[in-house]
Parts: C-alpha cells; sequence; structure tokens
C-alpha cells in the first residue's frame, strides 16, 4: 500500500511536470509565432506601402506626360498662348525626375525594369519629337509644326507610353494583392498558432487539474483507509491483549487454586504418615520386647516389618511428600509474584549486583569464585524486586553450577541497544548441552548432573519475571564451556494497572 | 446462677481427615472439652444461631474454622459471627486453613479473626500450633452468658 502511494506520487510528480513543460513550450511557440509573424507582416505591409509609392511614381510620371502633350498641343494650336509652354517646359524639366523615381522604386523587380527601360526609351522618342514641334513654332512654320503634329503620328507614341505606363501599373497592382493576401495569410497564421496555443494550454490545465483532483481523491481514500486499518488495528491489539491478560489470569488463578487444593490432601498424608510413625514405635518396642521376653512368639517377618519395612515406607512417603509440598509452594510462589503489581523504579544495576555479591560472598568463597562487573551497566527503570530476583537466580546458578577445580569467573556486563538494556551473566561453568537451552527455563526441569540440590525452579521463575517485565531471555553455551544468559529488558517499563 | 461451663469447641471443616488430625492434637494438648464437626457452613451457622447448645442460647464457644468448605466461604461464615450481636459476636474464631496468603491472613483479621493459624504440611508443626490452641482456651475470656458486660 505505502509502496504503491510512493510510486504513483513520483508518477504523479513526472506528469505534472510533463504538462509543465507542455504549457511552457506551447507558451514559448506562441512567442516565437508572435515575434515571427510580426517580423513578416511588417516586411509585407513594407513591401505593400511600396507598391503604393510605384503606383504613385507611374501615375506622377503618366500625369506629367499627359500635361506635356496636352500643353504642347495647346501650344500648337495657340502659340500666343506663353502660359502652354510654361506648362510644356515645366513637365518637361519634371519628367526625368519622375522617371528616376520610377526607376528607384522598380529596382528590386526585373519586369517592372525592362518595362521601364523600355518606357524610357518611348519616352525619349516622344521627347524628340515635341522638341522638335516646339522648335518648328519657334521657327515661326507654325503650320508645318502643325502638320507634323498630325503627321508625326503623335498619338502613337504615347498610345505606346500609356500602354507601357498601364502594364507597369497592372503589374503592380497584382504585387499588391498578392502583398495584401500575404499579409492577410500572416495575420491567419499568427490567430491560428494563438488559437492552437489556447486550446493546448487549456488542455494542459484541464488534464493537470483532473489528475490532481483524482490524485487528491486517491489520496483521500488510501488517508481513510489507512485510518479505518488504524483504527481496526488498535482494537485487534486491545482485544488481543484483553485476550492474553484474560489467559494469564485464568492460569494465575488455576495455578493458585491447584497449589491450594494440592495442599489439603498433603496435609492429611503427612499428618497420618506423623501418626503412624508414632504408632509404630510402641509396636517396634513391643516387638523388641517380644524378643528379649518370648523370641520363639515373634517371627522373622514381624521383626522385619516393625524395624525395616515399617521405618523405610514411612521415611519413603516423607520425603515425597516433603518434595510434593516444595513443588507446590514453588507453582503457589510463581503465581503470587504473577499476581505480584510492579512498581517501576530507577534502578542503579551495579549496586544491585553488589549486594548479591554480599549475599553470596561465602558461597562465592566456598566455591573459589568472584563476581565481576565489566564496563557500565545500563541504568533502567524497572520493578526493583523483580530484577533484583532475576539476577540473583542467574548469578546463585552460576555459581551453583561451577567447575569443580577450576577458579569461577562470574561476569554481569550490558548495554543499551534500541530502546532496550542488554544484560549479560556470563560464567566459565559447566555450561548446558544446546539441546537443553530451552528445557532449563521450564518449571521443574533441570539439566546435566544431578549433583546439586534443587527443584528445577529458579529459572522458570526468572523467565516467568522476565516476561513480566516485557523482557527476553535466552542462553549461550556448551557443555564445559561456560554459559551466558542474555537478558533484554525494555529501558523503561510502563507503570500498569494492578492486577484484579 | 454462675455455674461453671465449659467452653464447647465448633469445629467448621470439610476435610474429615484434618478434622480428626485436629481432633487427635486438640486431645493431645490435654484439652477435654466438647467438639463439635461440621463439615459444612450451613448447619454450622444453624448450630451457631440456632440450636439450643449453640453459643447464640447456650454457653461460651470456640470456633474453629476452615475457610474452604464446600457450600461457602469460610469469610462469610467469619462475617456472619463476627456481624452479629451479643454472645455470638463475642465467640473467638481461630482460622484454620492452608491459605498463607498475606491479603487472605489480614481479610480474616480485618473481619475479626482472632487467631490465624496455617496448617502446615509439616506435621510436627501442625501439632504444635494446635496444642498451643489449649493455651490459648486456657486465657481466654468465658463471655458471660448473662450479658453483664
Amino acid at each position: 500500500m505505502m509502496a504503491g502511494s510512493n510510486g504513483s506520487d513520483d508518477n504523479l510528480g513526472r506528469r505534472l511536470t510533463g504538462f509543465m513543460a507542455v504549457g511552457f513550450i506551447a507558451l514559448i511557440v506562441v512567442g516565437i509565432a508572435a515575434a515571427w509573424t510580426t517580423h513578416r507582416s511588417a516586411a509585407h505591409i513594407r513591401w505593400l506601402a511600396h507598391s503604393y509609392e510605384v503606383q504613385n511614381a507611374i501615375l506622377d510620371a503618366r500625369q506629367i506626360v499627359e500635361r506635356g502633350e496636352t500643353s504642347r498641343r495647346g501650344y500648337l494650336l495657340a502659340p500666343e498662348q506663353r502660359d502652354f509652354l510654361t506648362i510644356y517646359r515645366n513637365s518637361t524639366v519634371a519628367l526625368p525626375a519622375a522617371m528616376k523615381r520610377i526607376r528607384h522604386l522598380t529596382r528590386d523587380n526585373p519586369s517592372q525594369q525592362q518595362l521601364y527601360a523600355r518606357l524610357l526609351h518611348q519616352v525619349s522618342l516622344l521627347a524628340m519629337i515635341r522638341d522638335r514641334s516646339i522648335a518648328l513654332v519657334f521657327a515661326g512654320d507654325i503650320a508645318a509644326a502643325r502638320a507634323a503634329f498630325d503627321t508625326e503620328h503623335s498619338a502613337l507614341p504615347m498610345a505606346r507610353i500609356r500602354d507601357t505606363l498601364d502594364q507597369m501599373a497592372d503589374a503592380e497592382r497584382r504585387l499588391l494583392t498578392i502583398r495584401e493576401r500575404d499579409v492577410i495569410d500572416g495575420e491567419r497564421l499568427f490567430y491560428a498558432v494563438l488559437v492552437i496555443a489556447a486550446v493546448l494550454l487549456g488542455m494542459v490545465s484541464i488534464v493537470s487539474l483532473l489528475t490532481i483532483l483524482g490524485y487528491t481523491r486517491d489520496l483521500t481514500q488510501s488517508r481513510d483507509a489507512l485510518r479505518s486499518l488504524n483504527a481496526n488495528l488498535e482494537s485487534m491489539v486491545r482485544d488481543r491483549t484483553a485476550d492474553l491478560t484474560r489467559a494469564n489470569d485464568e492460569i494465575q488463578r488455576f495455578a493458585y487454586i491447584v497449589s491450594h487444593d494440592l495442599r489439603s490432601p498433603l496435609v492429611n498424608v503427612m499428618g497420618f504418615t506423623a501418626e503412624l510413625e508414632s504408632a509404630a514405635a510402641p509396636l517396634r518396642a513391643l516387638v523388641d520386647r517380644v524378643d528379649a521376653e518370648a523370641p520363639a512368639l515373634a517371627d522373622e517377618a514381624a521383626r522385619f516389618a516393625a524395624r525395616e519395612d515399617l521405618p523405610e515406607a514411612i521415611g519413603f512417603i516423607r520425603a515425597s511428600t516433603q518434595k510434593m509440598d516444595r513443588l507446590i509452594n514453588a507453582i503457589l510462589q510463581l503465581s503470587r509474584q504473577g499476581r505480584r503489581t510492579l512498581a517501576p523504579e530507577p534502578l542503579d544495576l551495579a549496586r544491585m549486583v553488589d549486594q548479591i555479591r554480599e549475599t553470596l560472598a561465602h558461597r562465592l568463597s566456598a566455591a573459589d569464585a568472584v563476581l565481576e562487573i565489566e564496563g557500565r551497566l545500563p541504568s533502567i527503570v524497572s520493578d526493583r524486586f523483580a530484577v533484583d530476583q532475576i539476577l540473583s537466580n542467574l548469578i546463585e546458578n552460576a555459581v551453583k553450577y561451577l567447575r569443580p577445580g577450576v577458579p569461577g569467573r562470574i561476569v554481569v556486563r550490558g548495554r543499551p541497544e534500541a530502546g532496550r538494556a542488554i544484560i549479560e551473566v556470563a560464567d566459565n561453568g559447566r555450561g548446558i548441552a544446546p539441546s537443553d537451552h530451552t528445557r532449563i527455563f521450564d518449571l521443574f526441569r533441570r539439566s546435566g548432573a544431578q549433583d546439586r540440590p534443587g527443584e528445577g525452579i529458579g529459572l522458570a521463575t526468572v523467565r516467568a519475571l522476565v516476561f513480566r517485565l516485557g523482557g527476553l531471555i535466552d542462553v549461550e553455551s556448551r557443555l564445559d564451556e561456560g554459559a551466558t544468559f542474555r537478558l533484554s529488558l525494555p529501558t523503561t517499563l510502563a507503570s500498569q494497572e494492578p492486577t484484579p | 446462677m454462675n455455674a461453671p461451663q465449659s467452653v464447647n469447641i465448633i469445629m467448621i471443616e470439610d476435610d474429615e481427615g484434618h478434622a480428626r488430625l485436629i481432633e487427635k492434637n486438640i486431645r493431645r494438648a490435654g484439652i477435654m472439652n466438647e467438639i463439635r464437626h461440621f463439615t459444612d457452613g450451613t448447619s454450622a451457622l444453624d448450630f451457631i444461631f440456632g440450636d439450643a447448645a449453640g453459643p447464640a442460647c447456650n454457653g461460651p464457644a470456640l470456633v474453629l474454622l476452615d475457610l474452604n468448605l464446600p457450600d461457602m466461604s469460610g469469610t462469610d461464615i467469619l462475617a456472619k459471627i463476627k456481624g452479629a450481636d451479643g454472645a455470638v459476636k463475642r465467640t473467638p474464631v481461630v482460622v484454620l486453613t492452608t491459605t498463607d496468603d498475606s491479603r487472605e491472613v489480614q481479610r480474616c483479621y480485618d473481619l475479626g479473626a482472632n487467631v490465624y493459624i496455617t496448617k502446615p504440611v509439616n506435621y510436627e508443626n501442625f501439632a504444635q500450633a494446635i496444642r498451643q490452641l489449649g493455651l490459648f482456651l486456657s486465657v481466654i475470656q468465658v463471655p458471660d452468658p448473662s450479658g453483664a458486660a
């Protein structure tokens, strides 16, 4: 679940970055397109203006040519009118400039240049004819001039010039149309780019929004799922704990009742055994007396029964009941410890070990053993009585099971480890066979040579106490190589409700 | 009026063996008072509160009480005796049981038990504890049935 949501986080990040990149690219494309189309339309408009200028120049030239022609004709018809001559002269002067302007403006267009060359030729031809007829008028030969005007087919060059000018104007108009279309196309392209970019941006935003919304919904769902799972888990843990507490209480009660009710018959067994013993005493005395006074009355069987069988049987019954009493007491003690309320307090383990050393001083010296603390023991908050009992039992065991002839060395060491305290009690004693490592913690079970007194209660008590303190215990050992009991206790024992 | 009355011993004990051992040891201690044995709480209470020979109507008594009974808890009987008034309330109660649980002992004393004796499995100790009862019987003040106190 967690890994999945993590993956979808990455995925979401990648997708959003992708969308943003697409958006930025779209914006950049729009910018470039705008700059490009603006640049292009500026050029188109420049060309458009240029075409208009060319058209104007053509019109100007045409006007000047026409004006010159009209004024010449007027002058030929009315030579006394000097105005015509002035107009004619002005137009003659103005024409080269107008022609030059056309040439200049159409420099870029070879076909217009060709037409211009033709125009220039036609215009100079016309100018020559005109100058001749004007010169005739000056000379006074008006009639000849007029005749020449009629015959010179003056209209023909003029018509040619008009035709050329028309052609040039047409060409320029065609160019104008093309350029206007270019401008419009450029604008259209710009708008198209703009629209495409807008659509793209819109789509990116919508998809991003949907993605984020979807992700948020997923997140909310998984959070809800997690919350309900958590609540479930808590109630499960609560139920489990309640079950365990109930089971534990049940076992404690069971142990208590059993040990208690077992004692009752034992009182009878012990009591009547004692009665039997005291009853056997007079019987034995009687057999002794019979033996002394009338040996014939007593037979071997009666003698044997009174002197050997009865005391032996009573002795075995006693030893067994005493042992049974010790076992029952052990169970009772265990169940009592299980019912005791733990009182956590800060503990100085080193001082505790010192006190244990004092208590065991006699036994240590008798066994030629030393008890040492190695390094610093971790400080813990736990139940004093329980921890003391655990350490005492472990150290006592170490003293009890040393190897004969080898000076004993018992070491207590510890270290903190991830919120827990590890405490080790190590010895160089006789060790425990690996196959017995689990068994030794069971009640009434022992391991190795049974040459020491004991009921197999110590380690069972230790384990029960360690469990109660929320700890663990294990052992590392091999035969003849010593044993290391390793305790792992919570650094701080939570104080608990007293068990009812 | 003030005729000497012997103290009746009322033994409430469901285990016949225990009862027999207790009786033997009481006798061995030289105490010859009458012992009435009940194996359940109901008949014992009937006797204490209702019987003409019981402490309610008749002379002084001593109750030997076992806590584990088949029909009711010994502590209930103790509470009833000590919760009554007059002669019954003043009747000394010796609790004799296998429990040595300190809370249980404390509870019995709180309810008004006069002596608490744990039945030890070790018979010598047991016999000795019972014999000491004889000493106890010789020093208890016999309540005056006329109620002059």
